[in-house]
């Protein structure tokens, strides 16, 4: 009663073989196996290569030719801290709004500050904020740069002799930049970061 | 009114320690007390007269002599309390009111950083505005404003 099956689906017909090009050698056998590559670029090239660049940096000098381009990547990706202290906060919160975006200039805001290099000290310091001031900025690592916002920050404000007020966060932490204003807007502290910025671009150390 | 009675209660209650009794004016009374008898009479205030919730303590410099004030209010009375007294500047010190009242807690320890006010058996009596080791009690009259740079704080604890 079984029949035995049929095959439904008829073979493939047998697809033809590329004839190689008369122009392309046939790839059948390296010339040059790839050992003798390796061997030859670890004896011979990277060699090469060091000598000539440590001949090139003795030759101008290793500020010449690292420092601007750390510089240059370093200027244009300033991380500063997140940290709101007073009513300078409100204008430092717009300058990374729509409108002034201070993200074109590479300035980015950070939450943490293993992963800042830039302090933005907006606002009022008490004696009582001051050690966790220190800690946070002793937390960022090198290089970093300080910007103090606004009149507290800088010399104390209206607050200088009270009694509980730091008189300039450069009591505190090495400052590079200040900002006047109460507050400064948002255009001022672009100002300043851009300030930083030619001070990082003449950074020789 | 109820109110009117207050006063005449504490100081029958205790006749040593409430100094004066000054008439209710709306929700409001005051009485002051000698800081010897401080204890008694917070105990006979909420307990007796029924005055539990603390609302305000607070120091005040009078040069020679300093003053502590307790604001209470009454939920039974639906009165207001002012507690006063005065202590030796010299020698300022009064019964803490924390045991009794708990939320008398940070408003004792401001008064004690502000105006150099020692709360005795208060559970934990330090700084609360100011950091640890700030060396001045800067409400007291005799603190002057000052250039900044003579005052020395110690920004880091030890």
């Amino acid at each position: 009663m079984s029949t035995p099956a049929t095959p439904v689906v008829a073979a493939a017909p047998a697809v033809p073989a590329i004839p190689p090009s008369p122009t392309e050698p046939a790839i059948t056998e390296p010339g040059v196996p790839f050992v003798e590559i390796e061997g030859l670029r670890s004896q011979q090239f990277i060699p090469a290569a060091k000598e000539a660049l440590l001949s090139l940096l003795a030759e101008q000098g290793q500020g010449k030719v690292i420092r601007p381009v750390f510089n240059w990547a370093g200027r244009n990706s300033l991380f500063p801290l997140h940290w709101g202290l007073a009513c300078c906060a409100i204008e430092f919160a717009s300058a990374f709004g729509a409108r002034w975006d201070a993200e074109r200039f590479g300035v980015v805001p950070r939450s943490s500050p293993r992963q800042c290099d830039l302090l933005i000290v907006n606002g009022t310091v008490t004696w009582k904020v001051a050690h966790k001031l220190i800690t946070l900025y002793e937390q960022m690592p090198e290089p970093k740069w300080v910007i103090a916002m606004g009149n507290c920050a800088t010399g104390g404000g209206p607050f200088r002799t009270a009694y509980s007020v730091v008189p300039g966060v450069d009591k505190l932490v090495p400052v590079d930049v200040y900002i006047a204003g109460c507050p400064p807007r948002p255009e001022a502290l672009l100002d300043g970061i851009l300030k930083l910025e030619e001070l990082i671009r003449e950074r020789r150390e | 009114m109820a109110e009117e009675g207050v006063g005449a209660l504490l100081r029958g209650k205790l006749p040593d320690a409430v100094l004066t009794v000054e008439p209710f004016d709306g929700t409001l009374g005051r009485v002051t007390f000698a800081p010897s008898h401080a204890l008694e009479v917070f105990r006979a205030v909420r307990d007796d007269l029924g005055f539990a919730h603390l609302s305000f303590v607070g120091g005040i410099d009078w040069v020679a002599e300093r003053e502590v004030v307790y604001l209470l209010w009454s939920d039974e009375r639906k009165a207001y309390l002012l507690l006063s007294t005065r202590l030796d500047a010299k020698d300022a010190h009064v019964e803490s009111a924390t045991p009794l009242w708990p939320s008398a807690n940070w408003h004792e320890r401001e008064a004690w950083e502000m105006v150099d006010i020692t709360f005795d058996h208060h559970p934990d009596l330090r700084h609360l505005l100011m950091p640890d080791g700030y060396a001045f009690h800067p409400l007291l009259r005799s603190f002057k404003l000052h250039e900044p740079e003579e005052l020395e704080v110690k920004t880091r604890r030890v």
